[in-house]
């Protein structure tokens, strides 16, 4: 039974920080009681737990334009977040953990401000046939949160910018996302905000759980293990170094002649490096494939570690053509 | 659902096989692989990698959640089953056959049950 229900709301928008919270939210939930979470990200790709963050996110594409990749503790597929998206997370212990109530909560949030919507599948939330919301899962120690975004205003281009529909060269593991027809909900009420919504889903909270809802408070938040928990969240190691095994390949015609490598990579590192081409020696081939092996997978540095090597035009044009690849 | 004599369980749902040799082997239990769902992916450790009692060593995705596993002893990882990071549907056809890792040099333990204990476990609801 839930006795008890809270909310928080998250006024820091960096991606990191709002992890860590959500994290010392659910080891600190108390006993028969449910927090409310309400948090947004920053210019964010927010990936699944075992997802290959090449695979998923253009991640080149994202850093130039200052954004940011995280990856999340709970499972499923990538989304964009800006700040025309709300999160929710619902932390509660597992023997009170009921998704369809939890969702609920959010229906009737939506209801109160005029928006019908409808669950779809296991893990979206539709309205006018279109996704607003996809929510994931994650348990650990009889304590779960479930979460999800609630697509308010989204800078829709950004989707297509910054998520990669179809990774060609790429082929991997892990788990792969799936693409929907996502709507805005500020389509649907013009009069949608963010502070609106907000309230509309503590008066949700407060309808489906019959108690009234009190604000989490920040005394209670260990700012110290918060911080390394955000540490753990920055870290490469948590980002790119999941043990998700992939192979890359790419193809060029130079001037000099034709250049073909091969990768194979596993926690975030190149295991191995297979050169082809018609024109360069057997020597600089080996020496360019030994000097790839061992290195971060990324063009960026691939590039560098290939220019470490003694100068050679074909090396330049190499490292010239991955720093423009979208890796 | 199958609980088996002879090993031993974990609040949290794993199995243990202490196998005779100072080592155990661990795994999910049948109760497990079911509240789970179709398992997807599996993280498992490193071989030679510590683990420590109670804390989680490794986590499966199903199409539910994900759920961290817990280690049941404190210990290094000796083996793991590479044959679930390919099949991590073998967790839910034969999870008491699909185990996880083989921990040696074992220290602390969790409290374990017994297949009598751990059913009277599930039949309160936990």
């Amino acid at each position: 039974m839930v006795e008890r229900t809270y909310y928080y709301i998250q006024q820091e928008t960096e991606p990191f920080r709002n992890l860590a919270l959500e994290r010392y939210l659910l080891e600190n939930v108390p006993k028969h009681s449910c927090i409310l979470y309400l948090w947004q990200n920053q210019h964010t790709v927010v990936i699944g737990r075992n997802q290959n963050c090449w695979q998923e996110c253009k991640l080149q594409q994202l850093e130039q334009d200052g954004g940011v990749m995280v990856r999340r503790l709970s499972g499923g597929g990538a989304v964009y977040h800006d700040l025309g998206n709300l999160n929710f997370t619902f932390l509660i212990g597992k023997k009170d953990y009921h998704v369809p109530r939890q969702l609920d909560v959010i229906l009737h949030a939506l209801r109160q401000l005029g928006i019908e919507a409808q669950k779809s599948g296991r893990n979206d939330l539709i309205a006018d046939g279109r996704k607003f919301s996809g929510n994931a899962f994650y348990e650990s120690g009889g304590r779960c949160y479930h979460h999800g975004t609630l697509m308010m205003d989204v800078d829709r281009e950004m989707l297509g910018k910054y998520l990669r529909v179809s990774a060609s060269k790429l082929a991997s593991k892990g788990v792969t996302s799936v693409q929907s027809r996502v709507v805005n909900l500020k389509e649907l009420n013009l009069e949608l905000t963010k502070e609106k919504l907000e309230q509309a889903l503590i008066d949700g909270m407060q309808a489906v759980y019959g108690h009234q809802v009190q604000p989490y408070s920040q005394v209670w938040l260990d700012e110290e293990i918060i911080a390394a928990y955000e540490r753990e969240f920055r870290s490469d190691a948590w980002r790119f170094g999941q043990r998700i095994p992939f192979s890359w390949e790419t193809e060029h015609r130079f001037s000099w002649g034709n250049f073909q490598l091969q990768c194979q990579a596993n926690c975030g590192k190149i295991q191995q490096a297979v050169i082809y081409s018609d024109a360069m020696d057997a020597n600089l081939i080996g020496e360019m494939a030994a000097q790839l092996a061992g290195c971060a997978f990324g063009s960026k540095a691939m590039a560098q570690r290939l220019s470490q090597l003694e100068p050679r035009q074909e090396i330049a044009d190499v490292c010239q053509y991955l720093l423009e690849q979208d890796i | 659902m199958a609980i088996l004599e002879g090993l031993k369980y974990t609040k949290s749902h794993e199995w243990v096989k202490e196998n005779g040799d100072g080592t155990v082997t661990v795994g999910l239990t049948d109760y497990a692989q079911q509240e789970l769902g179709d398992l997807v992916f599996v993280n498992l450790p490193m071989a030679g990698d510590a683990v420590t009692a109670g804390e989680a060593f490794g986590d499966v995705e199903s199409v539910k959640a994900v759920s961290d596993v817990f280690s049941p002893v404190s210990g290094e990882v000796a083996e793991i089953n590479e044959e679930l990071l390919d099949a991590p549907q073998l967790i839910n056809e034969t999870p008491y056959d699909a185990w996880f890792i083989k921990v040696e040099n074992v220290g602390d333990t969790e409290e374990l049950l017994s297949a009598a204990e751990y059913e009277t476990f599930l039949a309160q609801g936990e």
